[in-house]
């Protein structure tokens, strides 16, 4: 029998998306443990989520400042015994800040956790702050400032922000590298005295974790520490006026950066689910209009992407692109025509059933194995929801119509609500 | 370790399949054996712009992405100096789309002239936003051209200037498909979750008719024996003064690999490494510094960079940071050093073979080398390096000579 080449072979939906709920734990001290078990290789993931992010600093950086100076010391150890251990037994270990939350991670062999874990709980319970690691980290953060200040990238992201937030809000990242100049020792110690708590920490685990891995766990975290701070930034943030548009010099520039967008709803929202799909069509795949447009037409751009982003207290909507400097309005133009056309027009199954099928596609690589499956579920955690926001997701994917689509664009898109941020040359 | 078949079809494709049920997906991944390296010095940057225009469609295929986004897959591909890389990663239910536009896309990619001139402004603008408009953009440019004199990778994948990918013709772009892209040049592997059978069935039924074709890649001639020390300072548009020293060393195949690799990580793998403990916090003297292997297939570079601290004189930092690694030629490292990198190592090679995609990218990458087996043969070359080889690696690529040194330094000073 010849093979018919061009007939593509038969496809089918994704008819099931196994979710796996992690089991759950409480340690003694409370604090809530997920475990997601699976896997054959005997490698364990533990993230340590505190409700500590940039949301609740006193200053700016104050949040990001403290998940760095988290293994430069501890009361018993110095930063370079800390590497020491992570180093010696192969372990992945970070601690970073976000918007809402901080994190602590570990990556290691199982084999090694009961060396590991102690160090994991004494850097979070007792970290030191030392004066001089302080000043070599803020040199170090500085000097990385400096240089993405001069990227048109991240000068109109971070200019996109401060536009729709207002300088001082704590998702507005700061202006400029000066900044680090004025962060106080005194204030980041603070901040992690008042949020690295039990009380605002829970635990995932995911990978090979047996009874003896969530024994290790009990064993670490389950004491009390600090002073429990039950007060938490009410969202009083009066956000301003946001200016239509926006230009950031940089002389020189080969390409010009072009952030457009809005606030917009956050995830927990009832029409957020259709939204992602409406961003999906417009800008969040290989094969949107805009890629298609704009980079398989015109060939104007490198890449080009649409996207809802959700904080935990406030939401936006971002069309990103660098493109050819002299090329520069005709992509905000065609921007604003590919918006106008989801207002204006109902989208054709044709394109509608393969963006349903990719969509699903990806909920399933959300929840393809252990890691991803707990990561799924701590973002979703971290932002007070649970996987039915997937049912949710699922449903409007399959069950969503041309006008319902469209409707959603009439609301959300209205070209006039946008802001439009450049940065680069005229 | 990891479990794999492997097979020869008879126009020469290797066909390796490795099964792993713990996941839903399957990744379809071919590995073409051309890259920059292959390319004409004055045609650089063709392999690259060659892997976007085969995303353009193919002989029965009208576009790539429409399907596999239909079948709720996604793809890519990426291009170094050595090799050229599709994959795609589907539910395994709907894993024929994914042989179906892979064979296709070997078989003959549909090359037009709108194409062509789109993809070539896509890759220009690639090339600005990623060498041109950003900061230290351009170092591997200098870099390269600074160590190799003969040996093609003295140019980066993305191509020595824009010009040359402005120039390139549909003639070219055709001749370079015949040339490199065939079954006999190429590795197919298959991850995920599909029993090895149905794998070997498929990639029979989908690649078997694709001739086999003449591959005529450039003589690549060996970089000769560096002789003399060299040296460049540039003055750019950035804030901070860095540079870059890069030494001579030998092939991803060479039994002191592993040895170099660990050196690299006892200099700067990790907050405990010397660099960072002595130079970087200890005296202060940058912000950031690395020690690193290109990592090439052919004969590559040892590379030590670091950027600046405010108030720091270039030279001294610059030296300090030649002194320290020099020191691992005059004196042998400590047990516990190599113990820690050696664990590291072993740690790095169990969290590698964790996803499917992973896997099916290493055992092409191997078996492009010459043998998909050695996958499996990594940890025990790790364990078996001692610290008098390391310091006998260290003096063979610090000798005198050997050395190559790029001075980035900042215009607004």
């Amino acid at each position: 029998m010849t093979l018919k080449r061009n007939i593509p072979p038969k496809v089918w939906g994704v008819d099931r998306v196994e979710y796996i709920e992690p089991s759950r734990h409480r340690l003694t001290n409370g604090v809530e443990l997920f475990v997601m078990n699976s896997g054959d290789q005997e490698v364990v993931k533990i993230d340590f989520s505190f409700k500590a992010g940039s949301w609740y600093g006193n200053s700016r950086l104050d949040s990001t400042m403290a998940a760095s100076m988290l293994q430069e010391g501890t009361t018993k150890h110095k930063a370079s015994e800390i590497a020491n251990i992570f180093d010696f037994y192969g372990a992945q270990f970070s601690s970073a800040s976000s918007y809402d939350n901080n994190y602590v991670s570990l990556l290691s062999l199982k084999k090694y956790l009961p060396q590991l874990l102690p160090m994991v709980s004494e850097i979070i319970r007792e970290a030191s702050f030392p004066e001089e690691e302080f000043e070599i980290l803020r040199q170090k953060k500085k000097q990385r400032a400096i240089v993405d200040a001069d990227r048109v990238g991240l000068i109109a992201q971070k200019s996109f922000l401060r536009n729709l937030f207002g300088e001082g809000h704590p998702y507005a990242p700061v202006a400029s590298p000066e900044f680090y100049d004025t962060i106080s020792l005194d204030g980041v110690k603070s901040h992690y005295n008042s949020f690295y708590l039990p009380g605002r920490m829970t635990i995932t685990a995911s990978g090979f974790v047996d009874t003896e891995v969530i024994q290790l766990i009990e064993d670490n975290f389950s004491a009390s520490w600090g002073i429990s701070n039950p007060l938490d930034n009410l969202n009083n943030h009066q956000l301003p006026i946001a200016e239509k548009t926006v230009f950031i010099e940089k002389e020189g520039a080969n390409q010009n950066a072009v952030a457009i967008g809005k606030l917009f709803p956050t995830q927990n929202h009832p029409d957020y689910p259709g939204l992602k799909l409406l961003c999906t069509i417009l800008g969040g795949y290989f094969g949107s209009r805009l890629m298609s447009n704009i980079r398989e037409d015109k060939g104007y751009t490198y890449s080009i992407h649409a996207s809802p982003i959700s904080f935990l207290h406030n939401g936006v909507f971002l069309v990103f692109a660098e493109v050819k400097t002299d090329k520069t309005d005709a992509t905000v133009n065609e921007i604003f025509r590919e918006i106008q056309k989801l207002i204006g027009e109902l989208i054709s199954e044709e394109e509608l059933i393969p963006i349903q099928n990719y969509m699903l596609g990806r909920i399933l690589e959300d929840f393809d194995g252990p890691f991803a499956r707990a990561h799924t579920f701590t973002s979703l955690r971290d932002v007070n929801m649970d996987f039915e926001y997937y049912n949710k997701l699922i449903n409007t994917i399959n069950t969503t119509t041309p006008v319902a689509i469209r409707e959603l664009a009439r609301k959300y898109l209205i070209p006039e609500s946008m802001s439009t941020i450049i940065a680069g040359t005229r | 370790m990891i479990q794999f078949e492997k097979t020869t079809l008879p126009n020469g494709l290797r066909v390796i399949v490795h099964t792993d049920i713990s996941t839903p997906f399957v990744a379809v991944n071919v590995c073409y054996n051309v890259g920059a390296k292959h390319e004409d010095p004055e045609k650089t940057g063709f392999a690259h712009l060659f892997e976007h225009l085969t995303f353009g469609g193919s002989k029965h295929v009208p576009d790539f992405d429409g399907p596999i986004q239909n079948a709720g897959g996604t793809n890519n591909a990426f291009t170094t100096n050595d090799i050229t890389n599709y994959y795609i990663t589907i539910p395994a239910n709907n894993i024929e789309t994914a042989f179906w536009l892979e064979s296709d896309r070997m078989l003959g990619p549909k090359f037009t002239k709108k194409g062509l001139e789109v993809q070539r402004k896509v890759v220009i603008e690639e090339f600005r936003q990623r060498n041109l408009n950003k900061p230290y953009g351009d170092t591997w440019h200098l870099l390269r051209d600074l160590s190799y004199k003969v040996h093609p990778y003295r140019w980066p994948t993305i191509g020595l200037i824009p010009e040359h990918i402005e120039q390139a013709t549909l003639e070219d772009v055709k001749d370079f498909f015949f040339h490199h892209y065939a079954p006999n040049n190429a590795v197919l592997v298959i991850t995920g979750n599909i029993a090895s059978d149905y794998a070997f069935r498929l990639a029979e039924k989908w690649f078997c008719d694709i001739p086999e074709r003449e591959i005529t890649n450039n003589i690549i001639f060996p970089e000769p024996l560096q002789t003399a020390d060299r040296e460049i300072t540039v003055h750019r548009d950035v804030p901070i003064d860095t540079f870059y020293v890069s030494w001579h060393m030998g092939s991803r195949l060479d039994q002191d690999f592993y040895a170099a690799d660990l050196l690299s990580d006892i200099l700067s793998g990790g907050n405990s490494s010397r660099v960072e403990e002595r130079l970087v916090k200890g005296q202060k003297l940058f912000s950031e510094a690395d020690v690193f292997l290109s990592g090439e297939n052919d004969p590559g570079l040892f590379v030590a960079t670091g950027k600046i601290n405010e108030g720091v004189d270039f030279e001294f930092a610059r030296k300090a940071m030649i002194e320290e690694v020099q020191l691992t030629a005059d004196s042998l490292i400590t047990a516990n050093e190599l113990e820690k990198v050696q664990n590291k190592a072993e740690a790095e090679q169990v969290f590698n073979e964790i996803g499917y995609l992973e896997k099916a990218m290493q055992l092409a990458h191997y078996e492009i080398l010459g043998d998909a087996g050695l996958i499996n043969k990594q940890a025990e070359h790790y364990r078996n390096v001692t610290p008098e080889d390391i310091r006998r690696v260290a003096s063979e690529i610090l000798r005198t000579g050997n050395c190559n040194t790029l001075n980035y330094l900042s215009l607004k000073k």
